[in-house]
C-alpha cells in the first residue's frame, strides 16, 4: 500500500465509509441483541423498538403545541449559531490584527495562549457569577472556548503568507488595510473554514456540559434529565441528532469552502 | 552631458550590515570587538538610467538581494540612500515593481485578476469601491482589457482565466512580470527571475526582456516611459546576454589596505554589455570575454585590485 495513494474509482471511498456506518450500526444492535438476551427489560442499549418509543417521546407534541426536540433543538441551536458566529467575528480581528500588525500580536499574543489553556467547562462558575444562567452564558462559553484557539489557527495562517506576496502588494499600490482585506483575508479564508468546522465539536462539548449544569431547556438539559431516569431510548435519540446536526454543520462549510475558495489546489 | 531627470535609481553610498550576535563571543555583558556585525555592503553608488537593463551580478553572499530589498525599500539601508525619481525610498511603493523567483502571484486569482489588480488597488480606494460602485465595474471592466492584452502580447492569451496553480512555471512568472509591468514602475526589479525555470522557458523568459528592451524606443517616441528594468542573477551569461549594462558586486577588492576586517562588498565592475534584437544571432566570442572580465573582477578572490579598474561604464558613456 502506497501513502498517500488516491483510490482511481470515486464510488470507492464512498462505499468504504458507508461500510464503516454501518458496521457501527451492525455493532450496536448485536450488543444491544446480546444485552436483551440476558436482560429483555434492559433499557442501557435500546433496541430499535424502544429506540422508535424513544423517537415518539420526542416528537410527542404537548398541550403547549410543543414538541421536546423542538424546544431543544431550537435553544441548542440558537445558541450554537450564535456562540460560534460571535467567535469567528472575534477571531477574525483578532487572528488578522496577530498576524499582520507587529504591536498587536506582542500585546495579545501572550493574551491569546494564556487563554486558550484555560477550559471553558472549568470556568463555568465563574461565567454563573457574570453572566447569570441565560443564553449569555452559553454563547460567552463558547465564545470563551472558541476564540482563542481560532485566532491562533489564523495568526497562523496569517504568518505562513511569504513576505514577497505582502511586499508586492505594496508595489501593486495597495495600503496595509486594502492589502489585509483584499489579499491576506482572501489567502487565509480556507484556513479559516477549515479552523471553524475544527471547533464546532468543541463548541458542542462546551455547550452541553453547561446546559446538563444549568441548563432549562435544550440537549444537555434534555439528555441529563433522561439519563438519569435511565431512559437510554430518548438520550440515544437526541445523540443522534447531536452528531446529525454537526455532520450537516461540517458539510455545509465544506460546501462553503468548496464555493469561496475553488482556487485552491486539491 | 546626462539630465538630472533620467536618472531613475540612485543608490547613494549604501553600506549594509546584520546584527549577528554569537553568544560564544559575549564576554561579561560586552560585545568582542564588532564581532557582531556581519557587513554585507560597503559604499555602492549606483545609478541606473530610465530605458536601461541593468543586470546585477556576484558571488553568492555578496548582497546582491540585499541591495534590491534596499531599492525596494522593504529593508532600507542602514547607511546612505535610495533615491527613486529624486526622492528617498524607505517603503514599498508602486514606483518600484517587483518579480520574484517563486512568482508570488495571488492564488485566489485568475492570471487575468493577477494582473488586473494592480491597476484596481491603485486607482481606486475603498470609499470609491464601497460608495461608486458602478464607476468602480467600469473601470475594472477597463483594467481587465489592458491585463488581457498585456498578458496576449506575452503569450498568454489562452490563459487568462487560469489560476496560478494550472500554469507552468515559465507561465506563471510571464504572468508576474505582466502584474508588474502593467503598473508602469519606475523600475522593473526582478530578483532571480528565471533561476526555478528549465533552460527552454528561461530562453524565452530572456527573450521577453529583450523584446521589453527593444519596444523603449518606441514608447520614447510615442511619449511612454521606457521600461528600467533591473535583474538580479546569478548566471552571467543570462547578465550578458538580457541587459545593456551589468554591474558586479564583490568583497574581493583591496579593502586590506585601509582595514582589519572586510568592511562589505562594493561594485568592482561596472561595463556596457552588448545588446541583440531577440531573434538575432549572438556573439559568442564578446560574450566569452565580458563573462572572463567579471570572473576576474568580481568572483576570483585571488584578484584584490582596486575597485575603480573595471568601473568604466560612466567614463565610457560621457566620452560617448
Amino acid at each position: 500500500m502506497i501513502i498517500r495513494k488516491p483510490f482511481q474509482e470515486k464510488w470507492k471511498p464512498i462505499l468504504i465509509g458507508l461500510i464503516s456506518i454501518f458496521l457501527m450500526i451492525g455493532l450496536y444492535f448485536f450488543m444491544s441483541f446480546r444485552q436483551h438476551e440476558i436482560n429483555p427489560k434492559d433499557t442501557t442499549i435500546p433496541t430499535i423498538t424502544q429506540l422508535m418509543k424513544g423517537f415518539s417521546k420526542i416528537t410527542a407534541v404537548s398541550h403547549r403545541g410543543q414538541t421536546w426536540i423542538g424546544q431543544d433543538s431550537k435553544a441548542t441551536l440558537y445558541r450554537l449559531f450564535l456562540g460560534i458566529g460571535m467567535s469567528v467575528i472575534l477571531s477574525l480581528l483578532i487572528g488578522l490584527s496577530m498576524g499582520c500588525f507587529a504591536f498587536l500580536e506582542a500585546f495579545l499574543l501572550p493574551i491569546n495562549a494564556l487563554l486558550a489553556k484555560l477550559p471553558p467547562t472549568a470556568m463555568l462558575a465563574v461565567f454563573f457569577v457574570l453572566t447569570g444562567t441565560d443564553t449569555t452564558m452559553f454563547i460567552a462559553m463558547i465564545v470563551f472556548g472558541l476564540t482563542p484557539t481560532i485566532s491562533q489557527n489564523i495568526y497562523l495562517a496569517v504568518k505562513q503568507i511569504p513576505m514577497e506576496t505582502i511586499y508586492k502588494s505594496y508595489t501593486l499600490g495597495g495600503n496595509s488595510f486594502e492589502i489585509v482585506y483584499k489579499i491576506i483575508f482572501k489567502m487565509v479564508l480556507p484556513a479559516i473554514i477549515d479552523s471553524i468546522r475544527l471547533s464546532i465539536g468543541p463548541a458542542m462539548v462546551y455547550l452541553i456540559a453547561a446546559e446538563m449544569v444549568v441548563g432549562d431547556v435544550g440537549f444537555g438539559y434534555r439528555i441529563r434529565i433522561q439519563s438519569r431516569l435511565l431512559n437510554m431510548s430518548v438520550v440515544y435519540t437526541y445523540l443522534a441528532f447531536l452528531a446529525f446536526f454537526g455532520f450537516f454543520m461540517d458539510f455545509l462549510l465544506k460546501y462553503i469552502k468548496s464555493r469561496l475558495c475553488s482556487w485552491q489546489r486539491t | 552631458m546626462i539630465d538630472k531627470n533620467d536618472i531613475v535609481v540612485e543608490c547613494k553610498n549604501i553600506s549594509h550590515w546584520f546584527d549577528c550576535r554569537d553568544d560564544n563571543k559575549k564576554i561579561g555583558n560586552l560585545w568582542q570587538g564588532n564581532d557582531f556585525r556581519k557587513k554585507v555592503l560597503y559604499d555602492v553608488n549606483i545609478k541606473v538610467l530610465r530605458g536601461e537593463i541593468v543586470a546585477l551580478v556576484g558571488p553568492s553572499g555578496c548582497g546582491k538581494s540585499t541591495l534590491l530589498k534596499a531599492i525596494l525599500g522593504t529593508h532600507p539601508p542602514l547607511q546612505g540612500d535610495v533615491i527613486i525619481n529624486g526622492s528617498i525610498s524607505y517603503k514599498p511603493s508602486r514606483h518600484c515593481g517587483i518579480v520574484y523567483q517563486t512568482y508570488s502571484l495571488f492564488p485566489f486569482l485568475t492570471a487575468i485578476e493577477n494582473v488586473a489588480i494592480g491597476p484596481l488597488l491603485d486607482k481606486t480606494n475603498t470609499v470609491s469601491r464601497t460608495f461608486h460602485p458602478f464607476k468602480t465595474q467600469e473601470m475594472k471592466k477597463t483594467f481587465h482589457k489592458r491585463a488581457a492584452q498585456l498578458l496576449d502580447d506575452l503569450g498568454l492569451g489562452n490563459a487568462l482565466n487560469s489560476y496560478p496553480h494550472e500554469m507552468s512555471g515559465g507561465m506563471r512568472q510571464r504572468t508576474a512580470i505582466a502584474q508588474a509591468l502593467i503598473m508602469e514602475p519606475e523600475i522593473l526589479l526582478l530578483d532571480e527571475p528565471f533561476g526555478a525555470l528549465d533552460e527552454t522557458t528561461r530562453e524565452e523568459c530572456q527573450r521577453l526582456l529583450l523584446t521589453l528592451y527593444m519596444q523603449n524606443e518606441k514608447r520614447r517616441n510615442e511619449g511612454k516611459t521606457p521600461y528600467t528594468i533591473l535583474i538580479v542573477t546569478h548566471e552571467l551569461s543570462e547578465a550578458i546576454l538580457v541587459s545593456d549594462r551589468v554591474i558586479a558586486l564583490s568583497q574581493h577588492w583591496n579593502w586590506n589596505n585601509n582595514s582589519q576586517d572586510c568592511p562589505g562588498a562594493t561594485v568592482v565592475y561596472d561595463s556596457p554589455a552588448p545588446v541583440y534584437p531577440p531573434d538575432v544571432e549572438k556573439e559568442i566570442l564578446e560574450f566569452t570575454s565580458q563573462k572572463n572580465e567579471i570572473k576576474k573582477a568580481a568572483f576570483d578572490p585571488k584578484y584584490c585590485q582596486s575597485r575603480d579598474i573595471y568601473n568604466k561604464y560612466w567614463k565610457l558613456l560621457l566620452n560617448s
